[in-house]
């Protein structure tokens, strides 16, 4: 495998490829799925494949070739298809440099897991210790090797691995918590912890009643701002802006958000998602997003860059420039302050759905699930069901008046695509509708 | 395909050696061709070239499924080896169970005239940069076009230890378009995707180039002369695109049977509908909604599932009530019935679930002008663009992109961002007329964990709502 992604580039030059880059993957995640409180599958993956990225006179072809028994005609077959194709003309090329990548492993006590079980059970046991009933989720040990080459001399080995619990403890059908937890080493993971936090949840919204419409100052979970952070990162990549998907276009240098709000992206701090290199071979680094509240950089990989007149910022993927990882600086408030601030307002720990009216106005509508709070003075008086956060991305987080002091690493499916570090947000004089009857 | 049928074969009869109650194997090959046209420019091209094998046994208690993309006998023995091994350890109060089902042995494939293969991909770029500078010729302001093609080939073969073997071609196409259209600092955003199992001909059938330049028109013309839609209690017509959503999200995701079974419940969710729903009241009378993957040329059709049962139509509500759950062979048994065909995976490499394939409301008699006679004041909600419903599928929000002011029976200035926002029992307990208008539209429907974003037809007729609350 070591030597495959380099064969894989200097075949695509010979066939005449100005430009080429090869990410071969091995895949061996292993999972445990788990509903009513007991395993329902146990999956596992063996998988090498490369991801490929070639250019022929500014045509631009990518795949995934799964046979790498037949690399050479695979190769051929699709710089047929590129000749036929058409050139690119906003295509600008690969990144050049003397990059260097960090040394960092796995840890080993991750790689040699063999069976999660315990971590499922542990995870079941902190809800149902707390009250709950039911929970379901999944435990996630991943892990993937990515040997990387490109026609500008880049060559990278990156070993990526960690370990991710999802679960939901529920009392009723409508009573539940979410529960998240991510480590990329074993002594940090502690799924019993996320379990409870999920079993506290559920048990705290028993016996919810309709919600009332109406603005409200709303304390956000970390899982749900993490919803909010992602759905910024993902807006903020440069082809987003150039599709018509964000609202973010033309607005660098702009306030986006409120002063308090200071958020970047990282592939290279420790995550779930820690890599050496972006698809181009660019090692990962910070990219400052939004300096409090003012909009700094779109997400670029080489050919977005030279577009915007800037220098790529290492987040290319296969087509497109991605976030990584999301980071939010912490605020000064404590976990207690925040939540005090509030007079008469609502605490929300998760939401799933989110979907746009206008993606460049950032119009959009979300829906509450799990423990849904009406607090007072910090304190829950009621439980809620049934509303919908319908609002615009854009004001919601210019209304981000208070931020917690530490942040949680939070990634949850669908909604939280990536690792998003997240405190605990107050947003102020947010939409909340409801059904009408 | 010889060497993949034996490796699968070779898979069942290696799981049931190592100590499998039931084991079953399925070889995936999918050839993906897909590009985007942004803004008249071709962004890369996917070609891809996918296969593997999955594996899924019963063991003791356990359910283990293991996937490979390496086609050697030693890499499907070791995924065998993991399968029966996970399923061996793991530790439940009661085993899972299968419903029983009988074998079959077919082979069956879809037609496809132009075969997708035989189609240069020049002439499918060419096909939607002629779509798009049809669109661009309007003189509308529109910074944004964006056009996605997608078309797959996928060819299985299933085995299985009761004696199933099941070999399928599916030829599929499926196009999207996303389109922004702006009046100084307004704009308006459409979102439309159309699918075809087949070949080339779905270009042409689908009226692609017809749907995309109404849809830019009716955009410029809400842009132009929309006005505020209006609020309160009153008469709301949909057209197909909001019955088929409806369809799909409010009857179709309720009435699957894992989730109805908490299998899903935290990821895609659950159901306001129980295990004991069967019979449940939830709309008028003259709702009947179906999922059928045996509707011809919809891109979710199929004749045997993932796991070999043969498709069927499913009445999921008929008469206005909870008839049918989908199922699957696992929840089948938990439900102490028979699999209904719904079981399916997105690819080689995930288990197979249960799934929605084209799921639609059933048209009746009416034509659209016989439903607008009757309606003194409301809204005519022909498409949507926001939407969304909670995990429960109980609260459902459907926010108008092309719509229309009623009076007195007639259509009358376009009106924007009209909001329905009901629950699925309000919603359909309203509906007191059902078009014959059916229509499709695809979407991609996630569920699970690996995340399966799967094929999935959204139909419907036009449809009538009495005394609806919209915003």
């Amino acid at each position: 495998m070591e030597d495959l992604a380099a064969q894989i580039v200097s075949k695509a030059q010979k066939l005449g490829c100005q430009d080429a880059v090869a990410d071969v993957i091995q895949n061996r995640s292993y999972q445990i799925r788990f509903g009513r409180n007991e395993p329902v599958i146990s999956n596992r993956w063996r998988e090498a494949y490369a991801s490929v990225f070639l250019v022929h006179d500014k045509r631009v072809v990518a795949t995934d070739i799964k046979d790498l028994s037949d690399i050479g005609g695979s190769l051929e077959r699709l710089v047929k298809i590129a000749k036929a194709s058409q050139r690119n003309p906003e295509y600008a090329g690969l990144a050049k440099g003397n990059f260097k990548y960090e040394r960092f492993r796995p840890d080993p006590k991750v790689l040699s897991l063999d069976n999660g079980s315990e971590f499922v059970e542990a995870a079941v046991h902190g809800a149902l210790d707390q009250g709950a009933k039911e929970c379901a989720g999944s435990f996630w040990r991943y892990e993937d090797e990515h040997f990387l080459a490109t026609s500008n001399g880049m060559e990278g080995h990156d070993h990526r691995a960690g370990l991710y619990l999802s679960i939901r403890a529920m009392v009723s059908l409508e009573s539940s918590g979410h529960g998240i937890a991510c480590a990329s080493r074993l002594s940090q993971f502690d799924p019993e912890k996320a379990g409870r936090k999920a079993g506290r949840i559920a048990t705290l919204a028993k016996d919810p009643k309709g919600g009332k419409a109406g603005r409200y100052d709303v304390v956000f979970d970390p899982l749900i701002f993490g919803t909010l952070t992602d759905q910024v990162a993902g807006r903020l990549s440069a082809y987003s802006v150039l599709a018509g998907f964000s609202p973010f276009g033309k607005r660098i240098g702009k306030r986006v958000a409120s002063a308090a709000v200071t958020m970047w992206d990282d592939g290279s701090q420790e995550s779930l998602a820690r890599k050496k290199f972006d698809m181009e071979g660019v090692p990962t680094k910070r990219t400052a997003l939004i300096q409090k509240g003012i909009l700094k950089t779109y997400l670029h990989n080489t050919s977005t860059a030279k577009r915007y007149k800037t220098r790529t910022t290492g987040n290319a993927g296969l087509i497109s420039p991605d976030p990584h990882a999301v980071f939010v600086k912490p605020g000064d408030w404590s976990k207690d302050e925040v939540f005090s601030e509030v007079k008469d307002g609502l605490w929300l720990t998760n939401t799933w759905y989110t979907r746009y009216q206008s993606y460049v106005k950032g119009d959009l509508s979300t829906i509450p699930r799990d423990g849904i709070f009406h607090i007072r003075k910090g304190e829950v008086v009621e439980t809620w069901k049934d509303i919908r956060l319908t609002d615009n991305l854009v004001r919601l987080m210019q209304n981000v008046v208070a931020l917690s002091d530490t942040t949680e690493q939070m990634m949850w499916w669908g909604e939280v695509s990536i690792p998003n570090f997240v405190p605990y947000a107050l947003i102020k004089d947010v939409n909340i509708t409801r059904s009408a009857e | 395909m010889d060497g993949e049928r034996d490796l699968v074969d070779y898979a069942v009869d290696y799981a049931r050696q190592r100590g499998a109650t039931y084991a079953e194997a399925r070889f995936e090959r999918q050839e993906p061709e897909q590009f985007i046209l942004k803004n008249g420019t071709l962004d890369a091209l996917y070609v891809g070239a996918d296969r593997g094998i999955g594996v899924r046994v019963l063991a003791k208690s356990g359910l283990g499924f293991a996937a490979t993309n390496s086609l050697t006998k030693a890499e499907v023995k070791a995924i065998v080896d993991d399968a029966v091994r996970i399923a061996k350890v793991t530790k439940r109060s009661t085993p899972i169970t299968f419903a029983s089902e009988d074998p079959i042995t077919t082979n069956w494939s879809v037609p496809e005239v132009t075969k997708l293969a035989d189609v240069p991909v020049e002439e499918k770029i060419q096909t939607f940069q002629a779509i798009d500078k049809s669109v661009a010729d309007l003189g509308f302001k529109i910074p944004a076009r964006y056009f996605q093609l997608s078309c797959n080939r996928i060819a299985k073969y299933f085995a299985n230890s009761e004696g199933s073997k099941i070999a399928s071609y599916s030829p599929r196409l499926r196009t999207s378009f996303f389109l922004t259209v702006v009046n100084g600092a307004d704009a308006e955003q459409s979102h439309r995707e159309y699918g075809w199992s087949g070949g080339w001909e779905g270009i042409r059938e689908l009226k692609v180039m017809d749907r995309v330049l109404d849809e830019a028109k009716s955009m410029q013309r809400s842009l132009l002369e929309g006005k505020k839609s209006p609020e309160g209690k009153m008469d709301l017509i949909v057209g197909p695109q909001v019955s088929g959503i409806a369809a799909h999200e409010s009857c179709g995701h309720p009435t699957e049977a894992d989730r109805v079974l908490g299998r899903e419940a935290s990821q895609a969710g659950k159901s306001f509908i129980g295990p004991d729903g069967l019979g449940m009241k939830v709309g008028s009378e003259v709702v009947n909604v179906c999922d059928d993957p045996t509707v011809e040329h919809a891109i979710a059709f199929y004749m045997t599932d993932d796991e070999g049962v043969r498709a069927r139509r499913r009445y999921l509500y008929k008469e206005g009530r909870v008839n049918e759950f989908l199922q699957n062979r696992e929840t089948a048994s938990a439900f102490n019935t028979h699999s209904n065909g719904a079981s399916r995976a997105v690819n080689y490499n995930v288990e197979a679930i249960v799934r929605m394939a084209n799921t639609f409301v059933e048209p009746k008699d009416h034509s659209l002008e016989e439903m607008l006679q009757d309606v003194k004041f409301g809204v005519y909600m022909k498409s949507f663009m926001e939407w969304n419903i909670d995990d429960k599928r109980y609260n459902a929000k459907y926010a108008g992109r092309e719509a229309y002011l009623i009076e007195n029976g007639e259509l009358k200035h376009p009106v924007r961002r009209t909001v329905i926002e009901l629950t699925t029992p309000t919603f359909w307990s309203a509906v007191d007329a059902v078009g014959k208008d059916l229509e499709f539209e695809a979407g991609f429907c996630g569920k699970s964990d690996p995340s399966q974003a799967l094929d999935a037809s959204l139909g419907g007729p036009t449809m009538r709502l009495r005394n609806v609350y919209l915003r």
